[in-house]
């Protein structure tokens, strides 16, 4: 029997019962889509945070903090000060480098006020490290600038992103900065002048450039928090190349012993990325568990559907079907399933990733991620669009193999006398 | 001289009904030539049934030879039993249509399974139904059929693949005698007109007298032999 005239029998066997048929592809369906819609928001997820990763953070830049990179992990008594900066400067492959220091004040402009995050830097060098973010949108950044200059980020200059400024270029700002002195509050402050606002970054600052930050000379800062103390040192390598970070890496160690870290984009990214994989393995889990239900469910129906058609097998074995074409009829009854349940599957786990990312995300996360810009684009990589089609595939198959393979056996004799 | 059609040699069949030996066939021989029309006869039970499944390729008996176009079935493997199926025109007595397919439809499946090409299976159905007075019933499933329509689409069927012989269980068994008579007519005509040889199991007498030969079974064996 040919191989279209077997496809065209599979067909009309499941024309025959197309209330049975779709019930069990919408098995197949669910678990495709599940999958799908899992994998393609975890990956446009993923990739968004890469992209951010990438964006505020060149990949030759590195990160020294005695914090490990995250606030929660102290438990170092060593300090990094700004002229450390000349003992990594020492170290090969290093361009430059440059001190941040990092506070929480109060921004008070006219009679409103704002808690945001300064960073004292140098203003040349932080501009090279981060040239296409620490650039002015509006006003310029000074070259050499005055103790009084202020340099705001974007969510500075307008905070809730609806046109209201809070404040702009050549305005006065109020810098406050509250100290503790035994239990009384003790606020410094000093008046500096906003030069320029910066162009929105959006996304994570991880030691780059961020929205809701002012920027003030380094000496300055030094001077007014009366510390040399710095949070972190950012260092520019002279490549991104792996061998460069790591040579660089344990230089620092020897430097500073193993109390300082030395955090780089491509380490940020190797840990993103091995955290998402990790939940990827685990969301392909759960979303196959529904398959391997649509699988059973398969097997379930061709078993049922194998009783009701034994005496048809009968009749066909009678006029010369090979055991083999009745075992291909019922896998083509499978495949048919299986890839309409892929494509279905696939088409409505891609929509349901968009609308969960654009109606369930936006939602979730106002302030996590809308504030700063991350939204998530749900990707349908090749890997997952056609491992979901080989998957739903497969698994329509191998459960439909018993059943098949029962009916290929039935006895010609004994099938006709079925009633 | 060609092979006989059909030649079973000392044919016996034995089936286990729980730990009960019964015995099917006790040693039947049996010859059938080319154009032959032969109705086996016999109380339920006296092994018919057994003899024509054996006949029909569908069983394989315990003992004995069995040759169907002077091939000895006994050495065929499954697939090449599935082939020689398709030279044999089964017609069962409940007619045994596909119902999910037309009249055109369920012959041209038997077509497909012989791997007959598309143009080729529309061309022969259509003479086939012809053949059988059904070519404007052809587009109707066979429950829009009477009993005797089906049965004449089974014939047809039977036909399709142009088989060396016809193997017939009953077939007037289900349907009402007028139409019957107009079933035994066409098995008569295809016998008389076209050649075809047909080995039938029978109760119907109209169909017995129309018949060349007849042989009587008993308890497996053949018990009495007359030609008509």
């Amino acid at each position: 029997m040919k191989a279209l005239d077997i496809f065209s029998y599979s067909i009309s066997s499941i024309k025959l019962r197309k209330l049975r048929a779709g019930l069990t592809t919408l098995g197949v369906v669910i678990g495709i889509a599940a999958i799908v819609a899992l994998l393609s928001l975890s990956q446009g997820f993923q990739g968004s945070i890469a992209a951010q990763v990438q964006k505020g953070f060149a990949t030759n830049t590195v990160i020294v903090s005695t914090q490990g990179g995250s606030p929660q992990a102290t438990g170092s008594d060593l300090k990094l000060f700004v002229n450390d900066t000349q003992t990594i400067d020492q170290i090969g492959n290093v361009t430059m480098s440059v001190a941040v220091i990092q506070k929480s004040v109060y921004l008070k402009v006219g009679n409103k006020t704002l808690a945001v995050s300064i960073v004292g830097v140098d203003f040349d060098k932080y501009a090279e490290i981060y040239s296409s973010t620490f650039a002015a949108e509006s006003g310029s950044i000074p070259s050499s600038p005055q103790n009084e200059t202020v340099v705001i980020g974007k969510r500075v200059n307008d905070p809730w992103e609806n046109g209201t400024l809070f404040s702009n270029v050549n305005d006065q700002a109020e810098i406050i900065w509250s100290t503790r002195s035994g239990f009384a509050l003790k606020n410094e402050s000093y008046t500096g002048v906003v030069a320029a606002v910066l162009k929105e970054v959006g996304g994570f600052s991880l030691g780059g450039t961020a929205d809701s930050t002012v920027y003030i000379p380094l000496l300055q800062a030094q001077s007014f928090f009366g510390s040399d103390e710095c949070n972190a040192i950012i260092v520019q390598l002279e490549s991104d190349s792996e061998a460069t970070i790591e040579s660089f890496t344990e230089a620092i160690k020897e430097a500073f012993g193993d109390q300082v870290s030395v955090m780089s984009s491509t380490a940020v990214l190797d840990t993103v990325s091995s955290l998402f994989s990790t939940i990827e393995i685990f969301l392909t889990g759960i979303a196959g568990i529904s398959l391997l239900v649509a699988g059973i469910g398969i097997m379930n129906i061709m078993i049922v559907s194998l009783m009701e058609r034994t005496r048809e097998i009968g009749i066909l074995k009678a006029l010369g079907m090979r055991g083999r074409t009745v075992l291909l009829i019922f896998l083509g009854e499978a495949i048919i399933i299986g890839l309409m349940g892929a494509a279905i599957g696939i088409a409505s786990g891609w929509g349901l990733a968009n609308v969960f990312s654009m109606v369930g995300f936006s939602a979730l996360g106002q302030g996590l991620t809308k504030g700063q810009g991350l939204t998530i684009t749900p990707t349908l990589t090749p890997t997952v669009f056609f491992g979901a089609f080989a998957f739903g595939l497969l698994v329509s198959v191998v459960f439909a193999l018993y059943p098949a393979w029962r009916a290929s056996k039935l006895k010609p004799v004994e099938a006709l006398r079925y009633e | 001289m060609a092979a006989p059609v059909v030649e079973a040699i000392g044919l016996r069949k034995t089936y286990h009904l729980g730990k009960v030996p019964v015995e099917a066939l006790r040693g039947v021989n049996l010859k059938v030539e080319k154009g032959d029309f032969l109705a086996i006869l016999g109380p339920s039970g006296s092994g018919k049934s057994t003899l024509l499944n054996i006949i029909g390729a569908l069983d394989k008996p315990t003992d004995g030879k069995m040759f169907i176009e002077g091939v000895d079935i006994f050495t065929l493997n499954d697939n090449q039993l599935a082939n020689l199926r398709h030279r044999i025109g089964f017609v069962f007595q409940f007619f045994n249509l596909i119902p999910r397919f037309t009249a055109r439809e369920n012959l041209e499946l038997s077509m497909s399974i012989a791997g007959m090409s598309k143009v080729e299976r529309r061309k022969r159905t259509e003479d086939l139904l012809g053949t059988v007075g059904l070519k404007d019933r052809m587009r109707h499933k066979p429950t829009e059929l009477s009993g005797g329509e089906q049965q004449r689409v089974a014939i047809a069927r039977a036909l399709a693949n142009n088989p060396s012989f016809l193997l017939m269980d009953e077939p007037t068994g289900n349907i009402d005698s007028k139409t019957a008579a107009e079933i035994i007519g066409l098995i008569k005509r295809l016998n008389e007109e076209k050649g075809v040889t047909i080995i039938m199991v029978t109760h119907d007498q109209r169909l017995v007298s129309e018949t060349k030969r007849t042989v009587h079974m008993l308890d497996g064996l053949f018990v009495e032999e007359n030609v008509n």
